[in-house]
């Protein structure tokens, strides 16, 4: 036999020593990764959904979000909730509106559809704010007056407890104005947020400020206060939670 | 009257896992009004009979062209508690500064608004009565159908189309139905129709 079989018969005898030698390690490997808690896509969602505010050079403060109170009977729920919190007033609407679309972690108690995203937030100099959501709002919000309520609910609730400044707010889907949310609820209008809002610190204008939307109603704002927007005027005061772990929820607090 | 059946044609409405369609649920739940409301002397108008899909302006132009309407719009939810019912009315709407006594479209509910309310209201504690677990009073919402409403308008949503069986919605339609004859019945006497066009109520 020539030697250079002598040396091929080696080198494979060789190779599959090598490979049985790691096949241990590899099947370990194997066990220890299928352990491993893997991303759920709601989690991939979360971190590509988490504003660009939410740094940690932002002062971490309580913002108070409003989701399903899950009694099926369209109220909402006060969660409390540590987070980043921009003086920005348009930053800090973003933080707290991504953070309102992410969802609680009790995905049954959620007001706003997983796929939608905010795209775009403005806050005008009369304190109207616009907020412009994906198609995804319109197009996966359960179809009902409860339904479409609750979710605009969430969004103006949300704003009021957590961004003072905001006054209206106008609903906008991918860049447009719709007529419903899902069918039912009207968002030709603009929405009353808080009629004690603070008002915008004048300043000179800037590049950015002419690049806002205007509010589709050419004659001003024209309010629809939500039921629960009327009837948190005689609710119990908040209570705050104890401090938690930036970004962790706290225990919930049930509002009428 | 004026019954309203949400949505029709291409939309479907709210649609259940079991194929429960609210547009096909809402065209019996008001036949049966119809029926109960006749029984009591009303006239009742339809804005749809069957599958078609009038626009919102549309629906609300069949009321606005009745003096002395009433307007029920009739819904199932996505959602809620099954075998409940709730009676919204239009949130607040700015009134108008116009000087010609005309209503603008765009709010002609605005005059109404009281008027809607206490229909509303009779309405919906009518259904709790018979609906256990609805609420006493009615909601408030911006329901789009009811802003372009130049009449007493509610809207009643059944809940919902995410019930197993659809005989479940079904049975629930007698009910509904006597519910709103009976709250427009004691409406009646409340509601003095303006003698001149324009006139606001």
């Amino acid at each position: 036999m020539p030697r250079w079989r002598w040396w091929l018969i080696g080198m494979l005898v060789l190779a599959v020593a090598i490979a049985a030698g790691y096949f241990p390690v590899l099947k370990r490997n194997l066990r220890l990764s299928a352990q491993a808690p893997a991303k759920s896509e709601e989690q991939v969602r979360r971190e590509l959904t988490q504003p660009a505010a939410a740094n940690a050079g932002e002062p971490v403060g309580k913002a108070k979000l409003f989701w399903s109170s899950g009694a099926r009977d369209g109220s909402l729920m006060a969660v409390t909730v540590d987070l980043p919190l921009p003086r920005d007033p348009v930053l800090r609407a973003k933080q707290v509106l991504n953070t309102l679309l992410a969802g609680p972690v009790d995905a049954e108690l959620r007001t706003l559809p997983p796929d939608a995203v905010l795209l775009a937030f403005y806050l005008l100099p009369d304190g109207t704010g616009v907020a412009d959501f994906s198609e995804a709002l319109a197009t996966a919000t359960p179809s009902g007056i409860e339904s479409e309520e609750m979710a605009v609910d969430s969004i103006l609730r949300t704003l009021e407890a957590n961004v003072p400044q905001v006054r209206w707010l106008k609903i906008l889907v991918h860049g447009q104005e719709v007529d419903t949310l899902a069918g039912h609820l009207d968002l030709t209008r603009t929405f009353l947020v808080n009629a004690r809002a603070v008002a915008l610190p004048a300043r000179p204008a800037a590049a950015g400020d002419s690049s806002k939307p205007a509010p589709s109603a050419a004659s001003g704002p024209a309010p629809a206060k939500s039921p629960a927007t009327g009837a948190k005027k005689s609710a119990s005061p908040q209570k705050l939670t104890p401090a938690n772990p930036p970004g962790k929820l706290a225990p919930t607090e049930r509002k009428p | 009257m004026v019954l309203d059946p949400g949505h029709g044609g291409t939309d479907p409405g709210a649609r259940g896992t079991g194929g429960i369609r609210e547009s096909e649920v809402v065209v019996d739940f008001s036949a049966q009004t119809k029926t109960a409301l006749e029984a009591l002397g009303f006239q009742v108008v339809l804005t749809r009979q069957s599958t078609e899909n009038p626009s919102f302006d549309d629906r609300s132009a069949i009321a606005n062209a009745q003096r002395g309407a009433v307007f029920v719009t009739l819904h199932v939810a996505s959602t809620g508690l099954p075998g409940t019912v709730r009676v919204y009315v239009m949130s607040d709407l700015p009134a108008s500064s116009d000087t010609t006594g005309l209503i603008p479209w765009e709010r002609a509910q605005a005059p109404f608004l009281p008027l809607s309310r206490r229909f509303g209201d009779l309405v919906q504690s009518f259904l709790s009565q018979r609906f256990k677990g609805s609420p006493r009073t009615a909601q408030v919402a911006a329901v789009r159908q009811l802003r372009t409403t130049a009449a007493p308008a509610i809207a009643v949503e059944v809940s919902s189309v995410a019930v197993d069986d659809r005989g479940q919605l079904d049975r629930m339609a007698p009910g509904v139905a006597d519910a709103i004859a009976r709250g427009a019945s004691a409406f009646r006497p409340s509601y003095v129709v303006a003698t001149n066009p324009g006139e606001r109520p």
